[in-house]
């Protein structure tokens, strides 16, 4: 039977629904989230389903109702915070890094904050500086939450069941240019472990290690790649923390070079964590210093020419790749 | 008190050494005069001997680092005693400094001569498959993007060739040793960037052989045998300082003039040649010339050259006579001016006083450096020193 195809707004729906169904105490919170279904429209039908007390409308207030969750979290519920853009992050982090992050500890294990953040990154969507930024690497920070990069529909619903399913606080970041793309997505119940990498394809010359976004970037410059005569493999760590480190330094390993590529910033950013763990775990191994592509360290620009400038695409990649493995 | 180990200079040119091995690790007892470590300069492999008594310490210079002349590389202290730590960071300095302008050109540094030259760096992998494998990454060629030797370069160089492959072809390849190599990069470059020119003289060595028979006495009493290099090497000198042209130093300030013979001897050893040296020939005995060069050639074939026994050369000689090599041309050492190549002695029968008549005769033929001397001044020289060998007694009183 052909694998039935669904897009990544449908799967990360379909995840939310079917937790909401298994688990009465699953509820989603944020603004825009009920009859708008978000202006990304993957909520469409949550609220007709659930009804409005588990999809709660909000006013404008990103610190109030992210706080409202981790209560709701620690008191029983295992709420969905939704920040519409991850940009607003910046408005949660007291609740997710002062609260969240240290209920669990400080309270000596008596509480837990079952809960999952469910916000946006990516650039190229002509949405200017305010609304356009990837910043997980500041919640990868912080010890005591989960952070999750799912790059295809099928991940997104296996990944987004687990974190829901997760006793701990985790952040779930889709990317919003990544809404519409399609994939296969199994109908029935399951789960991808959070802390597990995806070889989403094999290759001997080089290894591009990529994160949300650029995963289907790598792809891409890996079918460019092959007509070169060079064999990309492509590693999707899936979750920024718990972090699946032998995957990677084992395919660094394999094939000796290794691009890491993540649509943040590079500087401090993700890039920089991944190409340290390589370096350390596989430094005997490689044939070349790591190399690590991300955002441009500026603000995001609103002209569409520039924005496009700023992130790495299949043709930086690939021309990338192709130095890096040319003979002298 | 500390003995600093420095970075010796074996040649007037010479910028650099390359450290090879250490013999002695870090806290071990050492003896003066003992080797310490092994080093190389683009004239040869070499041993470096304690400067001193005493326990090795603090040692900065690492195996396969290209080290300025000069530079402290380790010291030798009294046992408890800890190396001086002012001097260290301030001979270490140029090194950092040349390692940080190495790495601002090197594309540059390796399309412009081979790795082994430059220092070519090697990948993490490349390192650890060269040292698991035993390759020589000194005799690798980098095929990375920036002539890094890269894992498939090592790969390669340790692959076994395969039966049936067109591997077979090359089935007798010999791999150099560092002699060897350095060998075929000194004669190339000398090859291709020194005008060579060649004068040829053949002489009557009737009066050298009646006048080596009469050594005997001298041979007996300083207990050395003095073979015909000797006295050639101790006539050729003495003719040499009349003719400073042939005893120069061709560089793009000038023509350097040497008022001293350094005369190298050149002494084939198991994988290659050396140019040993006795350093004021011109002024030597032919004891004190034999006995130096039996030292040195003995040294040479057992592979324990001291720097100073193939520093500063500033002419040449090399005999093939005992091979029965009629006449051959020799390869110039630069910086030298020219090199002297003997052939055998053998009977040929020759016109004297307008009759054929058997004599042993020896082909002498000289390679001149073009920019320093031209053909009318070799063969002036070569007048003299044929003149000199014909009359050695003289020649040498």
């Amino acid at each position: 039977m052909p694998e039935r195809e669904i897009t990544f707004a449908q799967a990360v729906r379909e995840a939310l629904a079917e937790e909401m169904r298994r688990d009465a105490r699953v509820c989603i919170i944020g603004e825009d989230v009920a009859e708008a279904g978000t202006p990304f429209k993957v909520l469409s039908g949550l609220v007709e389903e659930f009804g409005a007390r588990r999809v709660v409308d909000t006013p404008i207030s990103e610190a109030g109702f992210t706080g409202v969750a981790v209560g709701a979290a620690m008191t029983g519920l295992r709420p969905v915070v939704d920040i519409m853009f991850g940009d607003f992050i910046t408005l949660t982090m007291d609740q997710m890094v002062n609260q969240a992050a240290k209920a669990h500890y400080m309270s000596g294990g008596h509480w837990k904050v079952p809960m999952v953040m469910r916000t946006t990154l990516g650039a190229t969507r002509r949405s200017a500086a305010q609304h356009s930024q990837s910043l997980h690497a500041w919640f990868s920070h912080v010890p005591g939450l989960k952070v999750v990069l799912p790059s295809t529909p099928y991940d997104a619903k296996g990944l987004l069941k687990a974190a829901i399913r997760d006793e701990n606080p985790v952040v779930f970041f889709e990317d919003k240019m990544m809404y519409k793309l399609k994939g296969p997505v199994p109908e029935d119940d399951y789960t991808i472990p959070l802390g597990v990498a995806d070889v989403k394809r094999a290759g001997d010359d080089i290894t591009l290690v990529a994160t949300s976004s650029m995963v289907q970037v790598a792809l891409g410059a890996a079918i460019m790649l092959e007509k070169e005569g060079l064999s990309a493999e492509v590693v999707d760590p899936r979750t920024t923390w718990p972090l699946d480190e032998k995957t990677l330094i084992d395919s660094a390993k394999k094939t000796s070079r290794v691009i890491v590529l993540d649509e943040g910033y590079g500087r401090y950013g993700v890039t920089a964590e991944l190409a340290a763990v390589i370096a350390e775990g596989a430094f005997y191994d490689l044939d070349a210093p790591v190399k690590r592509m991300g955002a441009m360290h500026v603000p995001i620009p609103f002209s569409p020419p520039l924005e496009d400038a700023t992130v790495p695409t299949e043709q930086t990649v690939f021309e990338a790749v192709r130095l890096m493995c040319k003979p002298a | 008190m500390a003995f600093s180990v420095v970075m010796p200079a074996l040649g007037m040119a010479q910028e650099t050494g390359k450290l090879i091995a250490w013999r002695k690790k870090e806290g071990d007892r050492v003896t003066k005069g003992e080797p310490l470590l092994e080093i190389e300069t683009d004239k040869a492999v070499m041993e470096v001997e304690a400067p001193a008594d005493g326990v090795l310490a603090g040692i900065t210079g690492s195996v396969g680092a290209d080290i300025p002349v000069g530079q402290t590389i380790a010291w030798i202290v009294a046992p408890g005693e800890k190396p001086p730590a002012e001097n260290e960071s301030a001979t270490t300095a140029p090194a950092a400094r040349g390692k940080a302008e190495s790495h601002a050109a090197p594309v540059a540094a390796a399309a412009a001569e081979s790795p082994a030259v430059q220092g070519a760096r090697i990948s993490p992998k490349a390192r650890r498959l060269a040292k698991e494998l035993g390759v020589d990454i000194a005799r690798l060629r980098g095929s990375g993007p920036g002539g890094e030797i890269l894992a498939s370069d090592v790969q390669a160089a340790a692959a076994p060739m395969g039966p049936g492959s067109p591997a077979r072809k090359s089935a007798s390849l010999e791999i150099p040793s560092t002699l060897g190599r350095l060998m075929a990069e000194r004669t190339t470059q000398s090859w291709t960037t020194v005008p060579h020119f060649f004068v040829t003289r053949e002489i009557d060595a009737t009066a050298l052989n009646e006048y080596r028979e009469k050594l005997a006495e001298i041979e007996h009493t300083h207990e050395v045998r003095i073979t015909h290099t000797d006295l050639l090497v101790a006539i050729t000198s003495r003719v040499l300082l009349k003719h400073p042209r042939l005893n120069s130093s061709w560089s793009a300030d000038g023509i350097r003039l040497h008022d001293y013979v350094n005369m190298g001897v050149a002494i084939a050893v198991n994988d290659g040649v050396v140019a040993a040296v006795i350093p004021n020939a011109h002024a030597a005995s032919l004891a004190e010339i034999a006995q130096q060069r039996r030292d040195v050639a003995g040294r040479a074939r057992a592979g324990k050259l001291r720097p100073a026994d193939i520093a500063d050369a500033t002419f040449t000689i090399s005999n093939l006579g005992m091979y029965g090599v009629d006449q051959f041309s020799a390869i110039i050492i630069p910086p030298q001016a020219a090199i002297l190549a003997v052939g055998s002695i053998s009977d040929r029968v020759v016109a004297v006083e307008g009759k054929p008549a058997v004599r042993p005769m020896m082909t002498l033929t000289l390679s001149c450096d073009h920019r320093a001397a031209d053909g009318a001044r070799a063969a002036l020289f070569l007048n003299d020193l044929v003149q000199a060998i014909h009359e050695p007694e003289k020649s040498l009183a």
